[in-house]
């Protein structure tokens, strides 16, 4: 099918896209403030991590320290330890290299004694001037014997940290006098922590951040990568204050230092924008769930609303149609309360209606006055049958009452009676005003006239339930009638009736070869000829209707008629 | 504060000369401790030794821990052993420093109510006493010249030195720091100030038949780190 114009489209498809762009539109202006919101709250989220974290980190440094020192103390108190050292340093210019080396194999062995028993990678002994004179633990090898190495100490550090730099290596050292004899000290013992990658991992892993470990402006450790460790180093000496944040290749991160030992700090880093991400994403998809059933929702009420506006529309508009093609202009739409609107429209639409039926009788009066005047002066060719369509139709009427036809199908009988002969207008006068008797070549071209009406009326669309009384009203029950010979109950009620009328208004009015005959007469010859020529109780129905009829002058009927 | 003694007083020439063999002469002299006795600067002031709290320890003048003897002295002569005691007592032993001749016996008696040790690595002497309670006590013989380092291995701060000399040139210094070290036979001595922490101050001194030389040794040296 080809539209001239598009068709617009439906209310539903209307509505639902309405909903569904003011839907979205608010989703997005809700997914824009919530992750400006988010990305604010994530960098103060990582910045309060950091500083939790540092929190915890100075509680447990202390710990961690505290509990080197108890151990290096432990160790220190060793006898064997102090006797060796003490004895050591005593004759180191007088004894022979045999009994310094046996001091200081017992030294070694107090220490790989207890190296696996202390959390440190060195246990170190030194002497009064910081010569290594032992070392035990996995990385005893950076502090060769007889090599001093000097210690980095944090002047304002109440506690015994220090920084040992030895070729690549930075070790923490935990460092405690061997005190004999009212606090003398004749060494030290030091537990030595390598700052590598595990060790930064260790501290990683415990903090969930990134460590770097910076000693004089070097990154010796770190949990990043090779890349984001040298790119630190060079942002280090600009660092200002000991916490904020610091772009990393490309990437917004919160650093703070954690503390520093020394010439040594240690720093937590984390990736703003990782955590953003992972915000982010967590939002999107709970913002998601959120638009997927606000939108479902709206759809439904969307859904609902137009279903609900267009379902009386629909109805209105299936009303309108059924009466459009029933012609019934005069029913009322029915009002569907759905909407004032919508009401309003349709009591327009009956007011409107009122009127086209108005014009449509309108019309009708004024086809019937034409074809009622065709009839009456058809009537006026012949005197002798002047008034008969009139006289039929009130008569006919009056057997139709009788039978308790319905008022609608009176009205058919009423102007079907009047028209009945309306054929007639075909038959010539000299066959019509004949006085004599009828050669049957004739009276085939009387018989003519109910075909001849029924074809005329058929031209008039508002005649088409009459067509049937014109057409049929010569119609036997025994079939011997005209033009079709029907029989009994084939022959439609109207019919009858306008027969049964036809032939009383013809016997009991005279014609110009035989006078009328009185009402009596007429009927008991009806009454004989009931069964074969009429129908039997269409004739009954006359007898009970005559003796309100016969009243009335045939003179009154027509000027009723011609009024109505 | 231990340490800083400063002893104002003036030396006095101890003229106890009777039984001076004729080519002798007597050193005198005054030892003055001009600084804060200490060993190895404390890397942090959070060490607590165990024994610290050691209310009832004797406590000993720094001044009784120096001997001062000649260095390199040949003695003919033969040398009569001494007997003294090292007491263990309060967790420490009194006296810190001792000075003998060689062939001499220290005898180690246990003062405290607890079980005590004495053991020495020293190359002079190598021993181990074992370990014996209160009342008791041990005695070692020292024939080697040396220095021999004495420790408890119960308790471990307790040390104290024994300097064995082959001469019998040597004294300790009175509580005001003076000492005198008579029938030193006439010439030229190195004479060594020595402090069981501080270390030892070498001079020279000149011995001359019947007079007293004096010799003022001041303590630290001033190249001990």
């Amino acid at each position: 099918m080809i539209f001239p114009h598009r068709r617009p489209p439906g209310l539903l498809l209307r509505t639902v896209t309405v909903t569904f762009v003011s839907a979205a539109a608010l989703l997005a202006v809700i997914f824009v403030a919530v992750m400006l919101s988010v990305s604010k709250q994530v960098r103060n989220t990582a910045q309060a991590d950091l500083e939790s974290s540092q929190r915890t980190f100075a509680a447990i440094q202390l710990r961690e320290q505290r509990s080197m020192r108890l151990q290096a103390t432990n160790v220190a108190e060793s006898p064997t330890l102090k006797a060796a050292v003490d004895t050591y340093a005593a004759e180191s210019r007088t004894s022979t290299a045999f009994v310094q080396a046996q001091l200081l194999n017992t030294i070694r062995e107090e220490l790989t004694k207890v190296a696996d028993r202390v959390e440190a990678d060195a246990i170190v002994v030194v002497d009064g001037a910081r010569h290594t004179l032992a070392a035990a633990g996995p990385m005893a090898a950076a502090w060769p014997v007889g090599h001093s190495v000097p210690l980095v100490t944090d002047p304002q550090a109440v506690a015994a940290d220090s920084i040992a730099h030895i070729g690549d290596v930075t070790f923490r050292v935990v460092a405690v006098p061997l005190m004999v004899s009212d606090g003398a000290a004749v060494g030290s013992l030091y537990l030595a922590t390598s700052l590598d990658r595990r060790f930064a991992q260790e501290l990683g892993e415990f903090a969930h951040t990134q460590i770097a470990v910076v000693t004089t402006g070097q990154v010796v450790a770190s949990t990043m990568s090779p890349e984001g460790a040298r790119e630190f180093e060079k942002t280090v000496p600009l660092l200002e204050a000991n916490a904020g944040t610091l772009d990393l290749q490309g990437e917004s991160n919160a650093y703070r230092r954690l503390f520093s030992v020394g010439d040594t700090a240690f720093y937590a880093l984390t990736s703003i924008d990782d955590a953003a991400r992972a915000a982010v994403r967590q939002t999107t998809s709970t913002l998601l769930l959120i638009a997927i059933g606000a939108i479902a929702l709206a759809l439904v009420a969307s859904i609902w609303i137009a279903h609900r506006l267009s379902k009386p529309i629909k109805s209105l508009s299936c009303s309108l149609h059924r009466m459009a093609t029933s012609r019934q202009f005069d029913a009322k739409l029915p009002l569907t309360g759905s909407s004032l609107e919508l009401d309003t429209l349709t009591e327009t639409f009956n007011a409107l209606m009122a009127s086209v039926a108005a014009a449509e009788a309108e019309t009708q009066a004024a086809y019937t006055a034409a074809i009622r005047a065709l009839a009456t002066a058809l009537d006026a060719r012949d005197p002798y049958t002047a008034g008969h369509s009139e006289r039929v139709s009130v008569l006919s009427v009056a057997i139709g009452r009788t039978l308790n036809l319905s008022e609608d199908d009176l009205e058919v009988v009423r102007l079907g009676a009047l028209l009945h002969d309306i054929g007639k207008i075909g038959v010539p006068d000299d066959v019509l005003r004949k006085p004599g008797a009828l050669t049957p070549s004739e009276y085939d071209t009387i018989k003519q006239h109910t075909v001849l009406g029924a074809r005329i009326l058929r031209t008039v669309p508002f005649l088409s339930r009459h067509v049937a009384i014109v057409e049929l009203h010569h119609e036997r029950p025994d079939g011997n009638g005209y033009p079709h010979g029907l029989v009994g109950d084939d022959i439609p009620l109207a019919a009858r009736i306008v027969h049964v009328a036809d032939a009383y208004d013809a016997m009991t009015n005279a014609r110009a070869y035989r006078p009328g005959r009185p009402s009596h007469d007429a009927l008991s010859e009806l009454w004989n000829a009931s069964g074969t020529e009429f129908h039997a109780e269409v004739v009954g129905a006359l007898a009970r209707a005559l003796p309100v009829t016969t009243i009335i002058a045939p003179k009154e009927a027509v000027a009723e008629a011609c009024v109505a | 504060m231990r340490g800083a003694l400063t002893a104002a007083a003036s030396f006095a020439l101890v003229a106890a000369l009777a039984g001076q063999t004729p080519d002798s002469g007597t050193i005198a002299g005054q030892v003055k401790l001009t600084s804060r006795v200490r060993g190895t600067p404390l890397p942090s002031n959070v060490y607590q030794p165990r024994s610290i709290a050691n209310h009832d320890a004797i406590v000993i003048p720094e001044i009784k821990n120096v001997v001062v003897y000649l260095k390199g002295v040949k003695f003919k002569g033969a040398l009569s052993p001494s007997r003294p005691e090292i007491r263990q007592e309060h967790e420490s032993f009194v006296p810190r420093v001792v000075a003998v001749t060689k062939g001499s016996t220290i005898e180690f008696p246990n003062a405290d109510p607890f079980f005590h040790n004495v053991f020495s690595l020293s190359s002079a002497a190598t021993f181990d006493l074992g370990r014996y309670p209160m009342g008791r006590e041990k005695s070692v013989t020292l024939n080697t010249p040396g220095l021999v380092k004495v420790y408890c291995h119960i308790h471990s701060q307790m040390s104290a030195s024994i300097l064995v000399l082959d001469h019998p040139y040597f004294a300790m210094p009175a509580l005001d720091g003076t000492f005198t070290m008579p029938n030193v036979p006439a010439g030229t001595y190195t004479i060594v100030g020595w402090h069981e922490r501080i270390g030892e101050r070498v001079t020279t001194v000149q011995v001359t038949r019947g007079a007293t030389s004096s010799v003022d040794i001041a303590l630290p040296v001033e190249d001990f780190q």
